[in-house]
């Protein structure tokens, strides 16, 4: 049989598919080594623009600062979790990013100290927009050494989300106050073949609510010492952490919870496989309308002997930033322009209004469309607030305390594995 | 029939391991059209609609357009200077016997020990002193440099079966290297390039590390690969979404698998044939 396809034939294929692919990319690109670093563009590198929460109100706002400055180009870069790794690769190569947009925790924490960013206390004076910050904020932004990290943009709170509908069914009348209405809310769940707490044990989630729950027993300033030092020897950190023991073993946590990230989190509270979630504003943003009905914002369950008098939650002014780069400096003018613009109040309130974000700005908006993010904006002096470690653990240790965290997790570990293992995190840091 | 009862065990064993096969791969694909709920609550029924929503919100909000022009563009680039530079290189170890081609054989070969993580700190600093970092330009040549051991290996196996003598009769007919080259080795090994063609193909096409480093995230001149988990959302992922774009991304491999492999196959038989 004639094969429809000789050896010359193939050659010629092949050849003809691979100047197809080729040429439209270089006559569109005109070379393959992309745009150098152009003076009239600012390249702002954010974790904003696909689907993250906040991104459509972003893009918004980038096409309105364009109409607002023809003269002046926005190069927008994105990046999910790996933000940090890019962004300092570039750094090191000296093509870094004018701006940044990103949040305060792990290997951002030592950007300033590095000279990867510039310190911008001097810019939010000359620009006159330390005033649209609020104070905690500011504070949280500030490092030992008086510098401003970051122009505060995000914040969050970060509460407790029980979904009502399904502590209904399974028969729990109120939202548990104290770890022992907790367990026996999780047993109820449980004989409905509901999952208790989602939580993911093996990511950031579960450390935030491992540090949360540790601090039932803690003082603000021994929460600080404790997470600052890694020593958990003190009587309230050792008690903080036998009360999460004695939660975990009581069966409060979702099965399997040492191998599940934010994601999982999410989506089974999200899809109602789980009851209760500890959740900050960007999730409940997320939260469908069908569940969100269902769904009250309130926060962890106390046990005896408390240091808190209600039961706690988490805020955190330092979600995301606007850090200047070194190349940024360059090009100040036009940093200038930008962030007076995202400082401005009506771009500000979109981000309220539209995506349901906390700011850690001055505004008067409120998130009505997101029912769950405006609930937990009321909660106020309803709830006491435990320490968010994020600025306080050193940066090589933040990713040893998420290994430890999931160790934490694993039903079994004795409190004294769980105490040991935190300070390992440290000690190998 | 005897035979046929006698084959039932392989039969069965057969018919699982396409199950096996297919059960994921239909998973995949369904959840490409479901919501995240749909996908959680009912993972193996049928998506509700057939509407492409999913692709669109994933191929718009990750611009995958861009991103796949310029994954073809690295891919098929680098997998020409991989094929400039491995066929005359295999073509010299197959036809020397001394111990200097022997040598260097062996050098190409230690290519496999050096861990792909290892080379990535080096790898930047060469990007950054050649003045080619955050291009993909850097990636059309680094990516045959990584394909060289394992494409000089094969194809010099594959030229070693071509016999002396084809050579020989090329050469009292006034055939120079290249024509020899050019006119006897390559069309006799398309099976050895087809095989070093399709699995540069995936590893080039599928390569995320370096591409997310040294290329770096503008949308402009980022890699699918690079593009594709920007979908994932630290506070709630859309995984229908999140597998339509894969699905997206996986259209060329499986272009090149359905397509391209068939007409390879009988381009070779073809090319056997009249040999």
């Amino acid at each position: 049989m004639h094969s429809p396809l000789t050896r010359r034939g193939f050659l010629a294929a092949g050849s003809g598919l691979a100047a197809a692919t080729v040429l439209p990319g270089l006559s569109a690109c005109s070379a393959l080594t992309g745009a150098d670093s152009d003076p009239d563009t600012l390249v702002v590198h954010s974790q904003l623009g696909t689907t993250a929460p906040g991104s459509p109100t972003y893009l918004a706002a980038l096409d309105r600062f364009r109409e607002e400055h023809p003269g002046l180009k926005v190069k927008n870069l994105i990046n999910g979790d790996d933000l940090a790794q890019v962004y300092e690769t570039s750094r090191l190569a000296r093509k870094e990013p004018d701006v940044v947009m990103v949040n305060l925790y792990d290997k951002t924490l030592a950007w300033t100290d590095v000279g990867a960013t510039v310190d911008v206390k001097g810019y939010l004076d000359d620009w006159g927009l330390r005033t649209r910050v609020l104070p905690q904020a500011l504070a949280e932004w500030t490092d030992p050494k008086g510098r401003v990290r970051a122009f505060p943009y995000f914040a969050t709170n970060w509460p407790i989300a029980y979904n009502r509908s399904l502590l209904d069914r399974a028969g729990v009348d109120a939202i548990p106050a104290t770890g022992d209405e907790l367990i026996a809310a999780a047993r109820k769940l449980r004989a409905k073949g509901i999952a208790p707490v989602t939580v993911g044990g093996n990511d950031w989630t579960g450390q935030k609510l491992l540090a949360q729950i540790i601090q039932t027993f803690l003082t603000e300033d021994e929460a600080r010492h404790a997470y600052s030092t890694g020593d958990f020897g003190g009587r309230g950190a050792r008690e903080g952490i036998e009360y999460f023991v004695t939660l975990r073993d009581a069966g409060v946590f979702a099965d399997k919870a040492q191998g599940l990230t934010s994601d999982s989190m999410t989506t089974q509270f999200n899809t109602q496989t789980a009851a209760i979630q500890s959740a900050m504003s960007s999730a409940l943003a997320k939260v469908p309308p069908k569940v969100a009905r269902h769904t009250e914002v309130g926060g962890w369950p106390l046990a005896d002997g408390a240091a808190h008098d209600k039961p706690t939650i988490l805020r955190t002014y330092t979600l995301i930033g606007f850090w200047i780069s070194p190349n940024g400096t360059k090009k100040i003018d036009a940093v200038e322009k930008f962030l007076r613009f995202m400082y401005r109040p009506d771009t500000v309130a979109r981000f309220i209004r539209e995506s349901g974000r906390d700011m850690a700005l001055r505004s008067d908006a409120v998130s009505t469309d997101f029912p769950l993010v405006a609930a937990a904006q009321r909660l106020g002096s309803t709830v006491s607030q435990a320490l968010l470690p994020d600025v306080y653990v050193p940066p090589a240790a933040a990713q040893p305390l998420i290994t430890a965290t999931s160790t934490s997790f694993t039903r079994g570990t004795s409190a004294a594995k769980v105490r040991a293992a935190l300070e390992t995190a440290y000690r190998s840091a | 029939m005897k035979l046929g009862k006698r084959w039932l065990p392989a039969h069965i064993l057969v018919w699982t391991y396409a199950v096996l096969l297919i059960v994921p791969l239909y998973y995949f694909l369904a959840s490409a059209f479901k919501s995240n709920e749909e996908i959680f609550a009912h993972p193996f029924a049928l998506p509700g609609s057939l509407g492409f929503g999913n692709f669109r919100t994933a191929y718009d909000s990750a611009d995958l357009g861009t991103a796949v022009v310029n994954s073809a563009l690295v891919t098929v680039l680098a997998l020409a200077l991989t094929l400039l530079l491995a066929l005359p290189a295999a073509f010299a170890l197959a036809r020397s016997t001394g111990r200097l081609a022997s040598a260097m054989e062996k050098v190409f070969s230690l290519g496999f020990l050096i861990p792909t993580f290892a080379a990535l700190f080096p790898t930047f600093l060469l990007a950054a002193a050649t003045g080619l970092f955050h291009t993909r330009l850097f990636m059309v040549f680094f990516l045959p440099a990584t394909a060289m051991p394992l494409s000089v290996v094969i194809l010099v196996q594959f030229m070693r079966t071509i016999p002396r003598e084809m050579e020989e009769a090329a050469r009292m007919d006034g055939a120079s290297t290249y024509t020899v080259l050019r006119h006897i080795y390559i069309p006799m090994c398309l099976p050895g390039i087809a095989t070093v063609l399709l699995l540069n193909f995936l590893t080039f096409w599928n390569e995320y590390l370096y591409s997310l480093v040294i290329i770096g995230p503008d949308p402009e001149q980022r890699t699918v690969q690079v593009a594709l988990p920007t979908l994932k959302a630290i506070t709630g992922t859309d995984y229908g979404v999140l597998t339509a774009g894969t699905v997206l991304t996986l259209i060329p491999v499986w272009v090149v698998y359905t397509v391209l492999q068939k007409r390879m196959q009988q381009a070779l038989i073809n090319g056997a044939v009249k040999a």
